[in-house]
């Protein structure tokens, strides 16, 4: 098959069940961080930790079978300061946001207003992102260390098996004691809902389909600096060309199914990353379209606090901001990188943490009264 | 007999987390009134997640919740159980 259809068949079909199944789980990255500082819940990060360990073992297991072509996956660089700085700023994003850059996509086709608004704002944070590029680009450069390693099993100089089948020994005791427990399980009261372990399988399974087919995990982030870029060219295309971060090529690398070269970046061009993101992005937006229309749920929501609207609009623009500082968001951190141990993922989940915590604390302080 | 009060807060299209922050608010104002079984509240949502997370924290509260859907939109009761 070409690759073009190919990708686009693929990347639609990968989008529109990872966007399904979040929205019948309600798999909300930035809820399960948020939470644990609000409530001190804990169980839905602990579905987190579950998708991570079983991603694991799915790529580890992929690599040794010689079927992963590309490893470490492409567009993961050495670790820089730089990255648990721009997780922070995420954190703050998308505790504000009510949900990070996926989340923002089903919930915007679930019909919710507020997070169009987030991903109007994800777009302004990459664009204006693109007017201090050279001067970011310049710290990450001097704030990274380990140069020419990618993976914590690189840096050590051991084998990656070897660490992932440490964390397995502590990971399998740990399953085992919380699923004797019921940890697992969660009463569930709406219609159609799925388990989020059940949620956590599939979306480890469409993580490893998309290493497989496409030569990387799910990645969507670069399409709102394009559509920043799209915009950008056709109102000030002056300014736009000025712009160094558009011109770049990010990517580059081979199809693993079909062989062909492919390259893209952030700029307005139609080119690779539009060809794995795009699809992605719209299957995203449909998958929670269809299964609220499925459920009988679906209604456009607008009626909320102005106070709210600005929160979203803000945590939009931060998180679109430190996407792009991070050189990713948490999809493709925690769920891509985190599963290979990626010292870029590590470090921005570092930062993470510390910004759920702020953007929590603004939003029980400042947005909800 | 005395018969159960109810208020109804209608927090449809709100953004998470509010829907949750509004009903502990609320429950703790009311827990008097809740406790004594003067006062049922009703938290009508198209939030989801919240119809796990309200009821959770209501019983651990000691407070029985209910959840009913109607016209898309989910209407969780608090009360005394």
């Amino acid at each position: 098959m070409p690759t073009i259809p190919f990708m686009l068949l693929c990347g639609t079909l990968l989008g529109l069940s990872a966007g399904f199944i979040m929205h019948r789980a309600d798999f909300c990255l930035a809820g399960m961080f948020r939470d644990l500082f609000l409530f001190r819940a804990l169980f839905k990060l602990r579905i987190l930790l579950l998708l991570i360990v079983i991603s694991m073992f799915l790529f580890e297991s992929a690599r040794l079978a010689g079927i992963i072509h590309l490893y470490p996956f492409p567009s993961f660089g050495s670790p820089s300061l730089a990255a648990p700085f721009g997780g922070m700023i995420f954190g703050i994003g998308m505790v504000m946001a009510g949900g990070c850059v996926v989340g923002s996509l089903y919930k915007t086709g679930s019909g919710s207003v507020p997070s169009l608004i987030a991903v109007i704002g994800l777009i302004a944070g990459s664009a204006l992102f693109a007017e201090f590029f050279p001067w970011w680009s310049k710290i990450t450069a001097n704030a990274t260390f380990l140069k020419g390693k990618i993976t914590l099993a690189q840096a050590l100089g051991l084998s990656p098996t070897l660490l992932a089948a440490t964390v397995a020994a502590i990971a399998l005791p740990w399953i085992f004691t919380i699923y004797r427990n019921g940890g697992w399980i969660r009463p569930i009261y709406t219609d159609g809902s799925l388990q989020p372990w059940i949620a956590a399988l599939l979306l480890s399974l469409i993580g490893f389909i998309s290493v497989i087919a496409i030569g990387m995990p799910l990645g969507i982030t670069t399409t709102y600096a394009k559509a920043a870029a799209m915009t950008e060219s056709a109102l000030c295309p002056t300014h736009y060309a000025g712009l160094k971060f558009f011109q770049r090529t990010s990517l580059q690398y081979t199809q693993p199914l079909t062989g062909e070269l492919l390259r893209g970046g952030p700029g307005k061009d139609l080119d690779a990353i539009a060809l794995i993101q795009f699809p992605l992005v719209f299957g995203i937006v449909a998958g929670g379209a269809l299964s609220t229309l499925l459920l009988g749920e679906f209604k456009i929501r607008w009626k909320l606090p102005f106070r709210q609207y600005l929160s979203v609009a803000i945590g939009g623009v931060l998180m679109g901001l430190a996407s792009r500082m991070a050189a990713g968001c948490n999809v493709w951190h925690l769920l891509g990188g985190l599963p290979i141990m990626a010292l870029q993922s590590m470090l921005f989940l570092v930062g993470l943490f510390p910004g759920a915590w702020l953007g929590s604390r603004l939003l029980s302080r400042y947005v909800i009264r | 007999m005395e018969s159960t009060q109810t208020i109804e807060f209608d927090i449809t299209g709100q953004i998470c987390p509010s829907t949750m922050l509004i009903a502990l608010r609320e429950i703790n104002r009311h827990i008097v009134s809740l406790n004594s079984g003067e006062l049922k509240l009703v938290f009508r949502t198209d939030n989801r997640d919240c119809t796990n997370t309200i009821p959770e924290a209501a019983g651990n509260m000691g407070f029985k919740a209910d959840v009913q859907k109607s016209d898309s939109v989910y209407s969780i009761v608090i009360s005394k159980e």
